[in-house]
């Protein structure tokens, strides 16, 4: 007998599905392809197949497993509390335990993403090659992901001249000059680092001017979204320690990326291989913070008392949920009131908030067709409100959206939410 | 297996991305929403047009190749189970609202559109289309048809027969035909429209349907009423119909599921209830008002203990997302459940409540009841184990015996999921073998070959 192990920590979750097939109508991937193999109920019920040993690792599983976004929205409607993220990841990590990574995501992840110099380095040559590639481009993120979704006709915000941890202190003490209210780590992750410096700056710069004191500890690695969200629980497990390890001694770990907030917080979901490691990484979760919770929950800010800035006088702005934050973190209210406390800015809502833009990582490189369709619902949401600009707290949706806005000739601007503010 | 030849064909007409036979995809569709049926086609096919339809048709005739159609695959009685192999011609793909037609209160869909985006584009012209399957959020119109499906709404409202004017089918000899029309009265020749509503896809495929519509009511009231006995709970559903009153849903959750609900998503729902009724009028809003006085007044009468009319939307959407995961619940608690959907004339319902809970105890099993009291079809469910043959017996005779009770009060073994595979064994209770007879003669005079959706109805 096989050893399932990494399917088997996910049996319960797979039993709970009832088959009522109500996911269809949430799974945006199921709204393009209209097939059973594409949304929850499918891949539960191969799943639960491969469980019974009637069904394989072949390379069509790979695929149906692969083809989800884990956007979650499927989960937050489902009748029956089915955890169909878990499944999906779980099988991705059995099915890496049992073939491998395959040689892509293994350079990727265990040579290049895991070592954050070696990463920076590569996304250097990569900048260095840019123009001899049409102007377009992929999922910086990742980075061979990156040079295989070149020349697909994306557009994407072009690599930063100075990474932000080429720019950054280590430490950054209060502007008041006083006793720091407190002490928080400051996570840039990869799409802030690389391409969204300023974003960094920006959000030290705010807490700063608040009172609170920011490290950012250059030992902090990627925060292992692509590895363990892709099954490759054993990469993801080195860049908990890691990143735990940069973290000491700090009251809050803060960061602006909704993925990666999300993905440091479930480390204790996916990824704990002891019960010690189960503990720690349940200690962890509770210091991560978003940037909208923060500023909201914990530092108490009054919307009201932001000042907006001028370039952003009298505009109209939507919000995009990022699935990140909504479905993770059940982070939906706090931005709202961000943007409708901030004075002189004017918010509409879009139908459908919370859909998914599309991007779902490296899903977005290997099915690009299919981002192109969901992102464009996405798009006539944003038209229909006639906003002047598409505020979000996501630079992995930022990417994205900015993408189409710009394939679909929109004159909406992207941001992110810190951004708006003084 | 299919020979290759025939695969080729198939590719051919519905494209090779349309045409899935990999042993993964198979399995994907050798399932619906029901717990206990599993059978893998040999391939499944995604026509985008009538004529590939009909293509598909004739050849799967020449060849004597069983064809099962399937929309989204949520039906609960095993109809779209591919049972005896061969194709499964699935509509999920040919999903177009054609037309909206305001003047004529009607709409024109394709058979693989969702109840729900169906819903959803009709509000915007204040519009919609009453029979409300419960599984809306997958559910086609195609299968809707098919089963004859209805849902709560359906006290008030009737169920899907009364709103289809007319289809066009394809026959299992390939032919396009169109039964009944796009007007309200139509009596030309037999009834033949009704003969395919609710033939469970024995016998051809629909490829497009003339639907009827109401304009939505300006106003609607749910008022949340609790019983200390669910039998006078029963008696109260026929007690506000004979005053006068006919709610557009009557819906009922017994203690078990109250609890099962409270423990979930708490919402206040009095937990040593015996049973909870919910009422749902709809109209003028004047009429709304007069008809929430008077059901309170008429509950409180016939020994309701409690009668709580919701002070605003939020509030009674609260009460029907709980009566939505009430069914949730029921499978979310044991490792099979035996859904039942039979149905009683109303003022059985006190009866029928009565029976399921002799039995319970009879059996020692756990037999859950809730459902749409307001038409006397109640989904008694029981809670059992596959694998525990001890009590997974006692269970099958539980239900049986439930099935035999609806039927002794006059009832049916069902009232809106079909017979499909799961309820073949009792159709002989029900139905006198001539009957039986005459619908098999019918199937025949369609189908000859016997390819269409095969192996289902009777046994």
């Amino acid at each position: 007998m096989k050893d399932l192990k990494e399917l088997k920590k996910i049996e319960q979750y797979a039993d709970q599905c009832m088959k009522c097939g109500f996911c269809s109508f949430f799974c945006p991937v199921y709204q393009e392809e209209r097939t059973e193999t594409s949304v929850a109920r499918g891949k539960n019920y191969l799943v639960k197949e491969i469980l019974k040993g009637n069904q394989e690792f072949t390379k069509e599983m790979g695929d149906i497993i692969g083809l989800c976004l884990l956007c979650k929205r499927c989960v937050a409607m489902c009748p029956a509390k089915t955890q169909i993220d878990r499944v999906v990841v779980g099988a991705r990590a059995q099915m890496v335990n049992e073939k491998g990574l395959g040689a892509i995501k293994n350079f990727a992840f265990r040579k290049v993403m895991s070592d954050r110099k070696a990463f920076g380095n590569y996304v250097k040559l990569a900048k260095a090659f840019q123009w001899l590639l049409p102007k377009t481009e992929g999922n910086i993120r990742h980075l061979p992901d990156f040079l295989k979704a070149l020349g697909q006709g994306r557009n994407i915000p072009a690599l930063a001249d100075k990474f932000l941890r080429e720019i950054v202190k280590p430490v950054y003490k209060p502007q008041n000059g006083e006793k720091p209210k407190m002490k928080v780590g400051y996570f840039m992750g990869c799409a802030t680092d690389f391409m969204y410096p300023e974003l960094g700056l920006k959000f030290i710069d705010f807490l700063t001017k608040r009172g609170i004191e920011v490290v950012v500890p250059e030992s902090q690695s990627c925060c292992g979204a692509a590895m363990y969200f892709s099954g490759d629980f054993e990469t993801g497990r080195l860049q908990a320690e890691k990143n735990i390890a940069a973290f000491k001694d700090v009251d809050y770990i803060v960061t602006a990326c909704g993925t990666c907030s999300s993905t440091l917080k479930d480390y204790q979901k996916y990824l704990p291989d002891t019960e010690d490691q189960k503990k720690r990484f349940e200690e962890f979760e509770k210091k991560v913070k978003d940037s909208m919770e923060f500023i909201i929950d914990i530092m108490k800010v009054k919307p009201e008392e932001l000042t907006l800035k001028k370039e952003f006088e009298g505009k109209a702005a939507t919000w995009h949920d990022p699935c990140h934050l909504v479905r993770y973190q059940n982070i939906k209210d706090q931005p709202r009131a961000i943007l409708k406390g901030l004075k002189g800015l004017k918010y509409v809502e879009m139908p459908n908030a919370d859909l998914c833009c599309g991007m779902g990582g490296s899903f977005s490189v290997y099915h690009y067709d299919i981002t192109k369709k969901i992102a464009g619902k996405k798009m006539d949401g944003i038209k229909s409100t006639g906003a002047d600009i598409v505020v979000t707290a996501c630079p992995g949706c930022m990417v994205n959206l900015t993408d189409n806005v710009l394939q679909n000739k929109m004159p909406q601007k992207v941001y992110h939410l810190l951004e708006l503010v003084e | 297996m299919l020979k290759e030849s025939i695969v080729a064909e198939l590719q051919k007409i519905v494209g090779k991305e349309n045409a899935l036979t990999s042993p993964e995809a198979l399995k994907a569709y050798s399932y619906d929403g029901t717990t206990s049926w599993v059978h893998e086609p040999d391939i499944v096919v995604f026509p985008t047009s009538t004529q590939q339809v009909s293509d598909i048709m004739k050849l799967a005739n020449a060849e004597k190749i069983p064809v099962t159609p399937r929309g989204g695959g949520t039906n609960v009685s095993g109809g779209s189970i591919p049972i005896m192999g061969g194709i499964v011609l699935c509509t999920t793909k040919m999903n177009k609202i054609l037309k909206v037609d305001k003047e004529n209160l009607t709409a024109t869909v394709e058979p693989g559109v969702v109840l729900q985006d169906l819903t959803i584009r009709l509000m915007k012209d204040g519009l919609f289309f009453p029979p409300d399957p419960q599984s809306f959020l997958g559910a086609t119109l195609g299968g809707i048809i098919a089963e004859n499906a209805g849902g709560p709404a359906c006290v008030k409202y009737g169920v899907t027969k009364q709103y289809i004017l007319g289809v066009e089918v394809v026959l299992p000899n390939g032919e396009v035909v169109h039964l009944g029309g796009r007007t309200l009265k139509n009596v030309v020749g037999y009834d033949l429209l009704h003969i395919f509503i609710s033939s469970e896809g024995t016998l051809g495929v629909v490829t497009k349907a003339e639907l009827k519509l109401n304009p939505i009511p300006p106003a609607k009231k749910t008022i949340m009423v609790v019983y200390a006995d669910v039998a006078v709970a029963g008696e109260s559903v026929f007690r506000v119909l004979e005053n006068g009153v006919i709610p557009d849903k009557i819906e009922l959750l017994d203690n078990w599921v109250i609890n099962r609900i409270e423990e979930m998503m708490p919402m206040g729902l009095p937990k040593d209830a015996d049973a909870v009724l919910l009422f749902e009028v709809d109209g003028i809003p004047e009429g709304v008002e007069k008809e929430t006085e008077k059901i309170v007044e008429i509950v409180k009468k016939y020994g309701a203990v409690d009668a709580r009319v919701a002070k605003d939307q939020a509030e009674a959407d609260k009460y029907w997302m709980g009566r939505k995961a009430g069914f949730a619940a029921v499978f979310g608690k044991a490792k099979t459940v035996f859904a039942e959907d039979v149905t009683v004339p109303r003022g059985q319902i006190p009866a029928l409540i009565n029976k399921c809970k002799e039995l319970a105890k009879k059996y020692n099993v756990e037999i859950v009841v809730l459902g749409h009291a307001g038409d006397g079809n109640l989904h008694p469910a029981i809670l059992t184990d596959i694998n525990n043959k001890d009590h997974y017996d006692r269970s099958v005779k539980a239900m049986d015996e439930i099935i035999e009770g609806a039927v002794e009060l006059g009832g049916v073994l069902s009232g809106e999921h079909g017979i499909g595979l799961e309820k073949q064994k009792f159709l002989k209770r029900q139905l006198e073998p001539a009957v039986i007879e005459m619908m098999k003669k019918v199937k025949a005079l369609f189908d000859p070959n016997n390819i269409m959706n095969p192996g289902k109805i009777w046994e």
